[in-house]
């Protein structure tokens, strides 16, 4: 009797927790999936964080909020900014089907842009992460000069910003505060994500990188834990790399302070740069994953991706900067005296 | 490509060549390492005629000021920024291409508010050469 009562309680537990389970896996849609989207030649990749909240799903792409809605069952909209390769602001309206670890569906640009997207699919699948064991140093030669395309980054515009980010990004002056527009050294990381190729140079030590844009140069420390005494942090800062398996994994940190990109966000004092190279098997094209790790200013960590193609014909240009086509106008449009009524802003 | 430029008139056939090959190579950044969006906007494209008065063939912005006359004939100055000497320079957009005193055709994007700003998208010349710095797609 007691036999037939506890298969009775299990079948019934069975039966009730198993659609059960199987729904929830159906209908949770919070983690992290990796988004792919395709605009003509062009794919983008990016992570998507979902997080279920009391009021509501809450998402983030490469670290930066989207809006996210479910309709029905199976109905997913997500709506993301991002800027065109003129700088004009657009959203990417993202609509389609999930089911489990899979999202899929198409997208359309939506907003006055330069760089006209057409509609297009765009597919997610749930990241799973297995835990790494330590690699072993598999470097790759990754020396030559490097040509951008516009391949992989979904330039996400809007971050996810602290108070403090919040704070300064309300102070910000787009155009007046930017300091490249008056050749001061934009640095790290806008540098490495801005379309002007650069070089790489391998020595015993060190990787040494030479930027066309701002004519600046990057030293990365193979063996050197950290700066000579008395260096001074900079834009370009302290950077120590290591080869985790055949990825080049760079550090860097004694930043000066500067902005993340156009929009104007802070990057900090505190703030660690972090980058992963890889290089494809034919040793043709380098990726390269970017990570703002500055908790002063960011809820979650901004990414941005880039990517370049070996090109032997490219010449660093020189890049002489005079910040005359920027103080002249501004003086002409009696806009002097706000310029400097807010150098304590300034950078 | 500086032979696309060559003193001669240009043939459509040639010129949607160029405009092509143009475009692959334009594609990037371009001159987007500033504020873009602050200053101009991208609901139209509109086109101005007039004769270069100062040439500023710099980093980190070319910068031409065009003497435009309205309606009425009364000049009035337009302020043309492009992309950054070495963006132009690969294309063979260089520092004599445009001088003081050439007449020339632009569109591009204007400045917010009426402002007599413009950001380059094509420039023709007097004897029908185009000048691509960045176009739509």
């Amino acid at each position: 009797m007691k036999k037939i009562l506890r298969s009775t309680i299990k079948l019934i537990l069975f039966s009730i927790l198993i659609p059960a389970l199987s729904f929830s896996s159906e209908t949770d849609i919070s983690g992290i999936w990796r988004i792919s989207l395709q605009d003509g030649a062009r794919t983008l990749i990016g992570d998507l964080e979902i997080e279920e909240e009391v009021s509501g799903l809450t998402g983030y792409l490469e670290g930066g909020p989207v809006d996210i809605k479910i309709d029905g069952e199976n109905s997913i909209e997500i709506i993301a900014d991002s800027r065109d390769v003129r700088g004009f602001i657009f959203n990417r309206r993202m609509t389609g089907t999930f089911e489990g670890n899979y999202m899929t569906g198409t997208y359309q640009q939506e907003g006055a842009v330069a760089q006209k997207e057409e509609p297009g699919p765009w597919k997610a699948v749930r990241k799973s992460y297995s835990i790494k064991q330590s690699e072993q140093s598999n470097p790759f030669d990754i020396s030559g000069t490097w040509a951008a395309t516009q391949q992989l980054d979904f330039r996400k515009y809007t971050m996810s910003l602290t108070e403090k980010g919040k704070n300064w990004l309300e102070s910000y002056m787009p155009y007046y505060d930017q300091p490249d527009v008056r050749c001061a050294s934009i640095g790290l990381p806008a540098l490495i994500t801005y379309s002007f190729p650069f070089e790489i140079i391998e020595s015993e030590e060190r990787y040494t990188m030479l930027y066309e844009y701002q004519s600046k140069v990057r030293r990365i420390w193979m063996n050197k834990d950290k700066p000579s005494e008395y260096m001074p942090p900079s834009r370009m800062g302290f950077s120590k790399g290591k080869w985790e398996g055949s990825t080049l994994v760079i550090k860097t940190n004694m930043l000066e302070k500067t902005i993340r990109d156009f929009r104007g966000e802070l990057i900090s004092e505190n703030a660690t740069i972090e980058e992963r190279y890889s290089l494809s098997e034919d040793g043709q094209t380098l990726n390269a994953i970017i990570i703002v790790h500055d908790e002063e200013n960011y809820k979650k960590a901004p990414i941005r991706r880039t990517q370049w193609l070996r090109n032997k014909a490219t010449e660093i240009f020189p890049y002489t900067c005079d910040p005359d086509s920027f103080y002249i106008p501004m003086y002409q449009e009696n806009k002097m005296q706000m310029y400097i009524d807010r150098s304590e802003l300034r950078f | 490509m500086r032979d696309h430029f060559q003193d001669r008139t240009v043939s459509m056939k040639k010129l949607n060549c160029i405009f092509f090959i143009v475009i692959q190579f334009s594609s990037f950044e371009l001159m987007a390492h500033h504020s873009f969006t602050a200053e101009f906007s991208a609901e139209r494209v509109i086109e101005i005629r007039g004769e270069i008065e100062e040439v500023w063939f710099k980093n980190p912005h070319v910068r031409y000021l065009l003497q435009v006359k309205d309606k009425k004939n009364n000049i009035e100055i337009w302020d043309l920024r492009g992309s950054p000497v070495v963006w132009l320079a690969r294309k063979g957009w260089t520092k004599d291409r445009i001088k003081k005193g050439d007449e020339i055709t632009v569109s591009g994007y204007p400045g917010h508010d009426g402002k007599k700003m413009l950001s380059i998208i094509e420039v023709k010349l007097s004897d029908g050469t185009i000048l691509i710095d960045k176009a739509p797609k």
